[in-house]
């Protein structure tokens, strides 16, 4: 018999995870920047090492409950480092897409960080824990951390959300005419990194992108409307999250390759239902 | 002085090889903004692995490999097919979406096979100092004919990637130009991946293309200088990798990730843009 209380803790932390990723993912498939949740992970992930090796403990970090503040600390300030970079590089000189100077600052994290963890036993097993997690091993004190991370990013884009819309609407073309982009360019990796920072630690990259990024592609084919956009993902989202969840305990398989398969299969559901009312509407 | 120069001789040819066939299509995925294909094909192909596995081949068996590869050719002609002339969703989501979907299923399947979990990390650290003149032989031979494909295609595939002059062609038409072209690509990184390891194959694709679009124009101009740029990286990493004892692979990753990371910002600091052609 499966109790509440052994479901509700994951639960309640992917739909945490799937509120504030939406309305990132939204974002990130209007700016064509797809894998900068991998990128920043990777990079708060090379911070948190280097934090580990300056300790004398590799490998910290990748138990749940453990908070090294050495490591968070270093995590923000390579984040920051990142957010500064691809705001920079987003200019009309450089004419490659900023999704490859993501892919770059990706491969170059990931890299840096088999290099150090070669010298420490154990490296391939963080990675592999990082990429896969479980969500289903998530402990309070992991939820209420997320739960305020999430509020405070959530309340900040609330008050400034027409300048973080009007900027991404604007991203492709008309970025230059925008009051300041570079301030809140900056303002928006940043902030996104602190949340992947948080989800990442509790649900995995894996699980993280999947939120980010099946749900806002459904979204792709509604209305313009950013507030209907963010509703459709949430129904969405929540849906995979919760029978995501409940059917990986159920039937004793990992929670990822479940949420991932369901969205996947809502996303194909979601998209020939608004096919057939575009069809109905002509 | 000798043996190391024997040595070190065949991954270096793997490299100058790789780095030209990788330099090519690296400047065609730059251009379509498909910056992750290669992760998602190599997840699929190690998918495909996967599955052959479980159906009772062995690791290497013909079988296995064959059904790996029928399986990635499969995905990525599924692919070419949902090119639509207005593109909502971005294909780089597209292909987010079946990285994500592929590492899924891997991790579902993987408690099936004893030691599973090997091969979904297997992929990501590659040796290329391991490589043997039989590889090479091997993969250069496969690659002659994708090199006469993009020979007699190339103009075509050409005009697909760089969107010219679109507007009259039959959209089937440009499915079919962007199924040889995905086909093709995903052959040669399911062939480049267990040489070098999907970092380094990553990097040969994005950095050199992404040096030379910052500073020439001109598509031929831009081939064959991500030729050069990916071989004397390679060069100079494994030379690097060798002399301060690293791994091969991170080191050059790191020369060709901070190259372009410095190209990139000499050029933002550059008051006036130049114009080199």
């Amino acid at each position: 018999m499966i109790t509440f209380d052994f479901l509700f803790p994951p639960i309640l932390g992917c739909i945490l995870i799937v509120l504030i990723n939406v309305y990132f993912g939204i974002h990130v498939i209007k700016r064509e920047i797809i894998f900068i949740d991998i990128a920043l992970a990777q990079i708060a992930a090379l911070g948190g090492v280097i934090g580990g090796i300056i300790l004398n403990s590799p490998g910290l970090g990748h138990e749940h409950d453990e908070f090294n503040l050495l490591s968070y600390l270093l995590s923000l300030v390579f984040i920051s480092l990142a957010a500064l970079v691809f705001t920079l590089l987003k200019h009309k000189k450089i004419p490659i897409p900023l999704e490859a100077i993501i892919g770059i600052s990706f491969a170059l994290a990931t890299t840096m960080a088999v290099i150090i963890l070669d010298k420490a036993a154990g490296g391939d097993v963080h990675v592999h824990d990082m990429l896969i997690g479980s969500v289903l091993w998530i402990s309070w004190n992991q939820i209420i951390r997320l739960a305020i991370v999430v509020s405070i990013v959530s309340l900040f884009h609330f008050i400034f959300r027409k300048k973080f819309m009007n900027l991404t609407d604007a991203f492709q073309d008309a970025y230059q005419t925008f009051r300041k982009p570079r301030l809140w360019d900056f303002l928006f990796y940043f902030s996104f990194g602190v949340v992947v920072i948080e989800a990442v630690n509790v649900a995995g990259i894996l699980t993280v992108f999947a939120f980010l990024i099946i749900p806002a592609s459904l979204t792709a084919f509604t209305t313009k409307s950013w507030m209907r956009k963010i509703i459709a993902g949430w129904i969405m989202g929540i849906t995979a999250a919760v029978s995501g969840v409940f059917l990986s305990v159920k039937m004793d398989v990992p929670s990822p390759p479940v949420i991932i398969i369901l969205l996947g299969f809502l996303l194909l559901l979601g998209y020939g239902f608004f096919k057939i009312k575009a069809f109905k509407d002509l | 002085m000798i043996d190391n120069l024997l040595f070190l001789a065949p991954p270096i040819v793997a490299c100058i090889i790789l780095a030209g066939v990788l330099g090519y299509f690296g400047n065609h995925i730059l251009s379509r903004g498909l910056i992750f294909i290669d992760i998602a094909v190599a997840q699929v192909a190690a998918l495909g692995t996967m599955i052959g596995i479980l159906l009772g081949f062995a690791e290497n068996s013909v079988n296995t490999q064959l059904i790996s590869y029928c399986f990635t050719i499969l995905i990525m002609g599924v692919f070419s097919f949902m090119r639509i002339r207005n593109q909502v969703l971005p294909q780089e989501a597209i292909i987010g979406i079946l990285y994500c979907i592929a590492l899924g299923m891997a991790l579902l399947l993987v408690e099936k096979i004893p030691g599973g979990s090997n091969y979904i990390t297997k992929t990501i650290t590659g040796n290329v100092l391991w490589v043997t003149w039989n590889n090479i032989l091997f993969f250069t031979l496969l690659f002659i004919p994708i090199i006469l494909v993009h020979i007699v295609f190339g103009n075509k595939i050409k005009q697909v990637t760089l969107k010219h002059n679109l507007k009259d062609v039959n959209i089937n038409v440009i499915r079919l130009y962007d199924l040889i072209f995905y086909v093709t690509f995903g052959i040669v990184i399911v062939k480049a991946v267990p040489v070098l390891g999907i970092f380094l194959v990553f990097m040969l694709l994005i950095a050199p293309a992404s040096i030379v679009n910052i500073f020439t124009e001109g598509w031929k101009k831009r081939i064959i200088w991500s030729w050069v740029i990916g071989s004397l990286g390679s060069i100079l990493g494994i030379y690097l990798s060798y002399s301060i004892n690293i791994s091969n692979g991170p080191a050059i990753v790191c020369l060709l990730g901070v190259a372009a990371y410095t190209v990139a910002f000499v050029k933002l600091l550059k008051k006036q843009p130049e114009k080199i052609n």
